[in-house]
């Protein structure tokens, strides 16, 4: 019987052990830019151009403070340096390049991860309305 | 020996079993049996074309008729083109399409990419055109053995883009429900092209008149020039194919390109050396092309801007030259959306 009441007694010991843990939701990371890109394909009307012209001298980089520089320019979607913003930090759809002396850009940003890599998709019209570009950028380690 | 088996009425069940098959397949077909058009006309002439139709069925139903044509992008046809019809099923006339319509059988497409998706641009040589789709105003409703003839009366504004051009105009028709299919059920002395849809190319049509320079979608050209339609803030490719015609660079290993640019301010700048900034990159058997950013290429400030271009193909020593339909004058392109 005492080993009985014992083994109740360490049952009720367990359970009263366990207490509720609550887990706050983990805050998504900022997305962020900073660095050095290069262009690793480019498409005119859906037709892949990568290897018809040189791209590779083109450098697009964003700093920690707002900025964004052209290195070797392209036919892209400003041809000066300036501002850049995201619509959203953590979530960002729109990427928003204000030249300086210029109007505000805004473009849709698409940021997949290939094989590990992070990538920037950025499409654009430089030219006639009909010529669609997207240069995919990935950083320049 | 079996006996041989003797059906009562052996008539009358073979007569109720052809009607079965016939009503359980269903023999189509829609034809466009003739077009008439001019030869030709001016930049901003209205073209009126007509298409004769022919239609008929063996089994009922009720659908709108769709009405494609083919053109070149420039001349804006949702703008430009309005469609009336005439047949034994009544009158009535064609409105757009709306571009949020998916056809049917067009995996998940509207009527103009399920029309590029299937019939191209129709032998044309230039990829500027573009499928622009109508419907009826109203469905038609056909019965049984319905023959059905009746006339498609187009008029298309030619030429809004202001440029000359020989182009193969094309057209379908189709109905709302069955768009490119075919069941293989089909009337005798017609094609599976014929039964629910039926594509016709017409001849060259010539546009004359406008002040742009002549757009060729019918003839192989010694250069093509890719997007049709650009700025000089855009990545244009010039191709060469000296396989259209036996020139003076026939059997030259390399070809370059050879340009004079004209800027909004008026100046000429030239670029006509044979180093790697003008060679033009071997792609197929006697194929050629060099891609450019026009404003990096003449070497323009921001403030101007290349208007056109005149350029010529070069050999390596520079020497010889091929230009405009092999002649000395050179070929030009004028840097413009329209």
């Amino acid at each position: 019987m005492n080993r009985f009441i014992l083994f109740i007694a360490a049952c009720i010991c367990f359970l009263a052990s366990c207490k509720v843990e609550e887990i706050a939701p983990v805050a998504e990371a900022p997305k962020n830019l900073t660095g050095r890109w290069k262009i690793v394909k480019a498409t005119r009307n859906g037709t892949d151009i990568t290897n018809v012209f040189d791209f590779t001298q083109f450098r697009l980089r964003f700093d920690s403070t707002g900025n964004y520089m052209l290195e070797n320019r392209l036919p892209f979607l400003v041809n000066a340096n300036g501002k850049y913003a995201l619509d959203d930090p953590e979530y960002p759809f729109k990427l928003t390049l204000t030249p300086e002396g210029g109007s505000a850009v805004t473009t849709s940003l698409n940021y997949p991860t290939s094989a590990g890599v992070r990538l920037l998709n950025l499409s654009f019209v430089p030219g006639c309305e009909l010529n669609a570009y997207i240069y995919t950028l990935s950083r320049d380690n | 020996m079996l006996p041989r088996l003797r059906i009562k009425g052996q008539r009358i069940w073979m007569l109720a079993a052809l009607l079965i098959v016939a009503i359980i397949f269903s023999f189509c077909h829609i034809k466009i049996t003739k077009v008439t058009i001019p030869a030709s006309a001016k930049v901003g002439d209205v073209v009126p074309i007509q298409l004769d139709i022919d239609v008929s069925c063996n089994s009922d139903g009720s659908d709108k008729l769709i009405l494609g044509v083919l053109m070149p992008k420039g001349w804006k046809g949702t703008q430009n083109l309005t469609a009336t019809y005439r047949g034994s099923k009544g009158d009535g006339s064609f409105v757009m399409t709306p571009l949020s319509t998916l056809a049917p059988h067009g995996d998940g497409k509207n009527w103009p990419d399920y029309m590029r998706a299937t019939f191209g641009i129709a032998g044309n040589l230039i990829d500027d055109m573009e499928w622009v789709v109508m419907q009826s105003d109203v469905p038609f409703t056909y019965g049984n053995n319905d023959k059905i003839t009746g006339s498609i009366f187009l008029k298309l504004k030619v030429g809004a883009d202001d440029n000359p051009a020989l182009v193969k105009l094309a057209y379908v028709v189709a109905n709302t429900t069955n768009g490119f299919t075919s069941d293989g059920n089909v009337d005798a002395g017609y094609g599976p092209t014929a039964e629910y849809y039926n594509e016709y190319i017409g001849d060259c049509f010539t546009v004359t008149g406008g002040s742009g320079d002549l757009v060729d979608f019918c003839n192989p050209q010694l250069t093509t020039i890719s997007p049709p339609k650009s700025l000089d803030n855009d990545l244009v490719t010039i191709t060469f194919d000296s396989n259209v015609a036996n020139t003076a660079l026939s059997g030259s290993s390399e070809v370059y390109l050879c340009a004079t640019g004209t800027t909004n301010d008026g100046k000429t700048i030239i670029v006509c050396e044979q180093t790697s900034k003008t060679l033009m990159k071997l792609t197929g058997r006697g194929r050629y092309e060099i891609t450019l950013w026009p404003r990096s290429f003449f070497g323009i400030n921001d403030s101007q801007t290349v208007t056109n271009m005149t350029y010529y193909i070069r050999d390596k020593s520079g020497t010889k030259q091929v230009g405009y339909g092999n002649t000395a004058a050179p070929f030009t392109y004028k840097f413009k959306c329209g």
